[in-house]
């Protein structure tokens, strides 16, 4: 039996002892929607500073007074470093405006194009790559 | 040598690939919130061994895509499996070592991969530097 063989076997060995989940790592398409450009601004409530990607979940004041809590994916963690947005920069309170784009679902999810401190930097948040609207945010997809 | 495929590449995605790689990626960073910070590297032996056993499926996932059948092309596509089987080494590595940091790091070179795979042979984008940041 050939090492390619072998590694074939093992790899499917392991593989059924695995449970299936939905995937972390996904198309801007089969999640979020082109059509539906969005801004939020708000303090940072929660940071997941995880791969694929980092979500910052912030706390957005409506029309009406009422607050409620979105979530929005970023690139990895590692991208976002080269950028200059880190852990301390996000520190939960910490007042930030989205640019970005909703969900297909119409929930309270969004993927980030452009952060912006109360500093008045402004950042591109989102991954490279992933089939988002050329918007310009994107300093490599110009 | 005979060998029996159980499906297309979606299927190796779907079943093989994407969960073991999501359980390396849920196993390092850190949820930040106004209470502290949770950390995520496992807190047990046992959870650092699961750890291994995905990163290897990782690593074989790059072997399962070099097969006839599933294979597209002798260039970009064995570039980019072979640097799966790499990247997954490391995570086992790294998981063998308990060392949070590098698993956290390997992630996102897992990512990279995927990302460059998937704009050669998804999106058609011509050239990707598949080990590239």
């Amino acid at each position: 039996m050939s090492f390619k063989q072998i590694s074939m076997l093992v790899g499917l060995a392991l593989a059924i002892c695995t449970p299936v989940q939905l995937s972390a790592h996904h198309a801007f398409g089969a999640e979020f929607d082109p059509n539906r450009p969005l801004i939020l601004r708000g303090p940072v409530l929660k940071v997941e500073w995880v791969n694929p990607h980092a979500w910052i979940h912030l706390e957005v004041t409506k029309e009406d007074g009422s607050k409620e809590s979105w979530m929005v994916e970023g690139g990895t963690p590692n991208t976002l470093l080269r950028r200059g947005i880190n852990k301390n920069s996000l520190k939960p309170g910490t007042f930030i405006v989205v640019d970005g784009y909703q969900s297909k679902d119409r929930s309270n999810r969004a993927n980030g194009r452009d952060i912006t401190f109360a500093d008045g930097r402004k950042l591109f948040m989102g991954s490279t790559g992933t089939g988002a609207p050329k918007d310009r945010s994107d300093p490599t997809d110009q | 040598m005979p060998f029996k495929p159980t499906g297309d590449v979606r299927h190796v995605m779907q079943f093989v690939l994407d969960p073991a790689a999501a359980k390396i990626w849920r196993s390092a960073g850190s949820i930040i919130t106004e209470a502290g910070e949770q950390d995520l590297r496992p807190t047990t032996d046992e959870g650092w061994l699961a750890v291994q056993h995905s990163a290897v499926v990782v690593a074989e996932s790059g072997n399962l895509l070099l097969l006839p059948g599933l294979a597209r092309d002798g260039e970009d596509w064995q570039e980019i499996s072979l640097a799966l089987i790499d990247v997954g080494m490391r995570a086992k590595a790294a998981a063998e070592a308990h060392d949070a940091d590098a698993l956290f790091d390997v992630g996102g070179q897992i990512y990279r991969i995927c990302q460059s795979c998937h704009q050669i042979y998804i999106q058609g984008v011509t050239k990707v530097n598949p080990l590239g940041g």
